[in-house]
């Protein structure tokens, strides 16, 4: 292969970065605490549009990040991240101590304008607090990656022959498919941790992922549809799909087929006329892996709780004040559970964090009470519990954040068509599409893919842009069915941070049934 | 390091290997320096959160290579770090690898005559800024917005005591961000090497005083280290006191005043990519067939200006090679240009639905679709060297014909809202469809009588509308304008404010009034 870095080079980096935050770190005064992040991934990507290639691959990547907590009088971070390169490796050693000492001054220099500012701010000074990480099991270990088709074997040419005629085929769909783009990719990453506390983990992962851009066209309307198929697998999970008990999708051919006959269907539909008021609707599993994504797992990132996250990705309605919480109170109804776990399978997998934390299932909504946030260690050592393990970045350059793992609504007891056929007059959501969400995400609208009205139980004509809109608690005190038909789906997209960071990770649910208010074109 | 050199170097190098027909070498330093803001009165708090910095360098080779059957075979490969002949072989050897036949590329960019506007634009200090500077930078802008709490006689009455005070929630948020960025390209169709220097500096602050659930916000560009002040967080706490005890707004269709940030959220999420060459080929945008129609109220006008002097967006050349200018968007009105890099130019001129999809015939489109903005853009970081070039805006530069004050707009609205910050913005059915929601977050308020009359409150309400709507419902814009600068995006907006009648707004979240 052309390029020159594997990832087996984390073995030779291993010794020179134990030793940098066991021994030079150390030895610098008033350091606290350092971590070093080094992560190298070999990765393939083919593209195609409109039946013709355009695009292909095979590369590596390669990156290191620092954090440092020290000072003098109080104690702050700082953090340094790079991208790297084959010819940095005869120089890595340099390169890792001159960022170590980099971070560290940032840190100094952080902590001591910190504790100036606090003397000078008298009352308002108070809240400026040393920076302080929870406790954790501290471990050493080594994590395999998962897959049968071994990205590294992967033949270039061999991707691009099935992701052009995947397009090929999308392309010769049907006379109202206008435009289409399909990617598929496979990676191997390898991830180093190592900390002062003496930490040293290093996890592998496999991923590969096929996407799908269809638009499809009528006299007035463009229907731009895609979809993702994925997982933490290698190149099998594209050329014969995935049947596990939590994870189904066909191969990708048939995947990609079947959004570019969702594009052509909902191009000829009429489009929807909402009705007014609030109305039953039910939403199946592919449109709940948003939903479970917006109102439950980004509220419960307790970054965004305790306001870290004003600025950008918003608050959140769960969290008022340390004293002022939504703990223990009644948010959804008795039927609705929700839940964080990194140790489903798919896209929101791992072990640990990147912070060597342990990472483990932390329940958020356990019988329609609320019971906790995803954390990290500075975030716990704030707002107390222990944590949890949801500190990820998307790069080992970037400074991490608190991230979603696998998010769902867990799995009920009812029969999705059962739910379907109680509801008199309503609309069944098949499908998610585009979210907006409010700034603590209490309210919410998310399209859909499909819309099909519901009348006295049987499912009736489609509709094309459609969706739903509502408070996020009063959809969740609402939810009257969860069905028994749980599904697990990869989000490759999620952006938060700044700069911004868009990250892989799950989400999924069963089938609802609750009230909101159907929304069409404007 | 001297970058020019680097792909003139390379570029000679590369020419030399065997079966290469074309050669264009692009190299890339970047380093973005950003610290992170967060500070709570009511919440144990660092302040400045992440003084971090990310940095990357490498090389960038797209090659034209000998095919089969006489088809040529075009690939794109990158090498980090490396920036010698070594580095750019291999980049070389991993272009190859990947050519493919792409019967829509024509060529590698060709300079069309123009040369670049701007030359030695960058500031020298910003691109050496030290670790220490970058940490004062964040906490300059924290304790500015501090001071601007500590010294509000309101606030210290709400408070009532010192530790009332805290329990008010204040909040200062946001960043300060120094781009540095240097890239340098060159190639077989123009081979004297060509360099270009940037450097950026940009604080975005979000204040609140959370117990009386008022947002307020403040900004700042420069392009000079010295210019750099606190007022962004200033601004933010000042605005922030100045929403508290805001009224809700029951559901309805008002005549609303769209503020310079909401005006350049909007431009980025929806009117902006409209007006991208690609969103005409793939048929997926509002004015799909509309170039040289109405598609706006008279009077509007939206263009893109890469090549502006002082304006934060401006660089001297694409990182195609080509000359960064001013592109009309739209003119009076009517759609006239469209945002385009060489490849989705070449490729829209010959598509054999060009006439349906542009609305004109190709010959006449030539001079809407000059190759102005192929950036290889990383998200706010830099100019990124392991991309091919896609079409991005620098400066959206919005006016209106016969602008007046915000008085005299808010006098012509009669009754309605000033919308100060939107969020969440976008094309909810698709970006064809038009149809668009966001949620009003902050820096808001109630138009009654022709007056600016009292806070709006933060987070009560959602729009949703349609763009080509809101384009055509235009009915005033303001004299004064403002660059802002949007999360995670590239372009800088400059924006007055802008009247529109009959928006949709839907009154939300009323349980957080009642929330235990």
């Amino acid at each position: 292969m052309p390029h020159g870095i594997e990832t087996r080079l984390i073995e030779t980096v291993t010794p020179m970065v134990r030793e940098l935050v066991a021994t030079q770190a150390r030895a610098l005064a008033d350091l606290r605490y350092a971590d070093v992040r080094v992560e190298i991934s070999e990765g393939k990507f083919a593209g195609a549009e409109n039946g013709e290639a355009k695009t292909s691959g095979d590369d590596y990547a390669f990156a290191l990040g620092i954090r440092v907590l020290a000072g003098r009088r109080m104690t702050a971070p700082g953090y340094f991240g790079r991208g790297l390169g084959a010819a940095d490796v005869p120089q890595l050693a340099r390169l890792l101590r001159e960022g170590l000492l980099a971070a560290y001054r940032r840190a100094m220099s952080n902590a001591e304008l910190k504790a100036e500012v606090k003397d000078k701010f008298g009352v308002l000074g108070d809240a400026l607090a040393d920076t302080r990480l929870h406790p954790i099991q501290v471990r050493q270990e080594v994590v395999p990656a998962v897959f049968e088709v071994d990205p590294r074997g992967v033949a270039l040419d061999e991707m691009q022959r099935l992701t052009t005629d995947v397009s090929r085929r999308v392309s010769g769909f049907a006379a109202r498919v206008s435009y289409n783009y399909v990617s598929t990719m496979t990676q191997l990453s390898r991830e180093l941790f190592a900390s002062s506390e003496g930490a040293l983990i290093d996890q592998s992962f496999a991923l590969t992922q096929g996407m799908c851009y269809v638009v499809a066209t009528a006299p007035d309307t463009s229907q731009e549809v895609y979809d993702v198929l994925g997982h933490q697998r290698g190149w099998e999970i594209l050329t014969r799909g995935v049947s596990e008990p939590l994870i189904e999708f066909p191969p990708f051919p048939e995947f990609a087929s079947a959004i570019a006959r969702d594009a052509v269907e909902v191009a000829a539909a009429p489009a929807l006329a909402a009705p007014p008021g609030p109305v039953a609707v039910v939403t199946d599993p592919h449109y709940n892996t948003l939903l479970s994504h917006e109102i439950i797992g980004h509220p419960v990132e307790l970054d965004r709780g305790l306001k870290m996250e004003t600025a950008y990705a918003g608050r959140s309605w769960l969290l008022r004040s340390l004293d002022e919480t939504q703990l223990g109170k009644r948010i959804a109804s008795p039927l609705v559970t929700a839940f964080s776990d990194p140790a489903l399978p798919g896209y929101g997998h791992y072990a640990y964090d990147h912070e060597g934390t342990p990472a483990r299932r932390v329940v958020h909504i356990d019988r329609g009470v609320f019971t906790g946030f995803m954390n990290s260690r500075q975030t716990a050592a704030v707002f107390g519990g222990d944590p949890n393990g949801h500190w990820k970045a998307t790069d080992a350059s970037l400074v991490p954040l608190v991230r979603m793992s696998s998010t769902v609504f867990a799995g009920g007891d009812a029969d999705p068509a059962e739910l379907i056929r109680d509801v008199d007059h309503g609309y069944y959501l098949v499908g998610h599409r585009t979210p907006s969400i409010a700034e603590s995400r209490e309210n919410f609208r998310i399209s859909a893919r499909k819309v099909y009205e519901i009348h006295r139980g049987q499912i009736g004509r489609l509709y094309r842009d459609g969706g739903i809109m509502a408070d996020s608690r009063d959809f969740l005190l609402h939810v009257d069915g969860v069905g028994r038909d749980f599904r697990l789906y990869p989000i490759p997209n999620c952006g938060k941070g700044q700069p911004m960071q868009t990250r892989k990770l799950g989400n999924g649910g069963p089938t609802l049934r609750s009230r909101a208010i159907v929304t069409g074109g404007a | 390091m001297d970058l020019a050199r680097t792909v003139g170097e390379a570029l000679a190098r590369l020419a030399r290997e065997p079966h290469v027909q074309e050669i264009e070498v692009f190299a890339a330093l970047n380093r973005s320096l950003l610290t992170r803001l967060n500070y709570t009165s009511h919440i144990p708090c660092n302040g400045v959160e992440e003084p971090k910095s990310a940095e990357m360098s490498g090389l960038g080779v797209q090659a034209v290579f000998d095919g089969p059957d006489g088809q040529p075979l075009v690939g794109f490969g990158s090498e980090p770090s490396d920036l010698t002949p070594d580095g750019a072989l291999r980049a070389l050897a991993k272009a190859r690898q990947a050519a493919v036949h792409d019967p829509e590329f024509r060529s590698l960019p060709r300079s069309f005559g123009d040369a670049p506007a701007l030359g030695s634009y960058h500031d020298p200090r910003l691109m050496t800024v030290a670790d220490e500077e970058l940490v004062e930078a964040g906490w300059k802008v924290i304790t500015g917005g501090l001071r601007a709490f500590m010294a509000s006689s309101r606030l210290a009455d709400l408070g009532g005591s010192e530790a009332g005070l805290k329990r008010l929630g204040l909040i200062l948020g946001g960043d300060v961000t120094i781009v540095q960025s240097r890239i340098a390209v060159a190639s077989s169709a123009m081979p004297e090497p060509q360099a270009d220097d940037s450097t950026y500096m940009s604080a975005s602050t979000t204040g609140m005083v959370e117990a009386r659930d008022a947002k307020g916000s403040g900004w700042s560009i420069c392009a000079r280290l010295e210019q750099f002040t606190d007022e962004a967080g200033a601004e933010a706490a000042g605005n922030a006191m100045a929403a508290m005890d805001g009224e809700r707004v029951p559901s309805g269709d008002y005549p609303v005043i769209f503020g310079p940030q909401p005006v350049a959220d909007l431009c980025n999420n929806l009117i902006v990519p409209s007006c991208h060459a690609g969103s005409f080929y793939s048929s997926s945008t509002p004015f799909l067939g509309r170039l040289g129609q109405v598609v706006a109220a008279r009077g509007l006008s939206i263009y893109d200006h890469g090549a502006m002097p002082g304006l934060a967006g401006s660089h001297g050349i694409t990182c195609e090679g080509l000359p960064a200018g001013r592109t009309d968007l739209i003119k009076d009105g009517v759609l006239v240009g469209l945002l385009s890099h060489w490849y989705e130019t070449q490729r829209l001129l010959h598509d054999p639905a060009a006439r349906e999809k542009l609305g004109v015939a190709p010959g006449a489109a030539a001079g809407a679709l000059v190759p102005r903005n192929g950036f290889r853009y990383d998200g706010g970081s830099g100019r990124s060297f392991d991309t091919t070039p896609g079409t991005s805006a620098t400066n959206v530069i919005v006016e209106g014909a016969d602008p007046v004050s915000l008085a005299e707009l808010a006098a012509r609205v009669g009754n309605g809202l000033y919308v100060g910050r939107i969020w969440y913005t976008y094309p909810i059915n698709g970006l064809r469809a038009g149809d668009f929601t966001c949620t009003v977050v902050g820096d808001s308020f109630i138009i009654r009588d022709g007056r600016i009359a009292a806070p709006l409150k933060a987070n009560t309400i959602r729009i949703n509308d349609n763009v080509m709507r809101l384009l055509g419902a235009v009915v005033g814009t303001t004299k004064d304008s403002r660059g802002t600068p949007l999360w995670g995006a590239d372009e800088i907006v400059y924006a007055p404010a802008i009247a529109v009648r009959g928006v949709h707004v839907d009154a939300i979240a009323g349980f957080m009034e009642g929330l235990g």
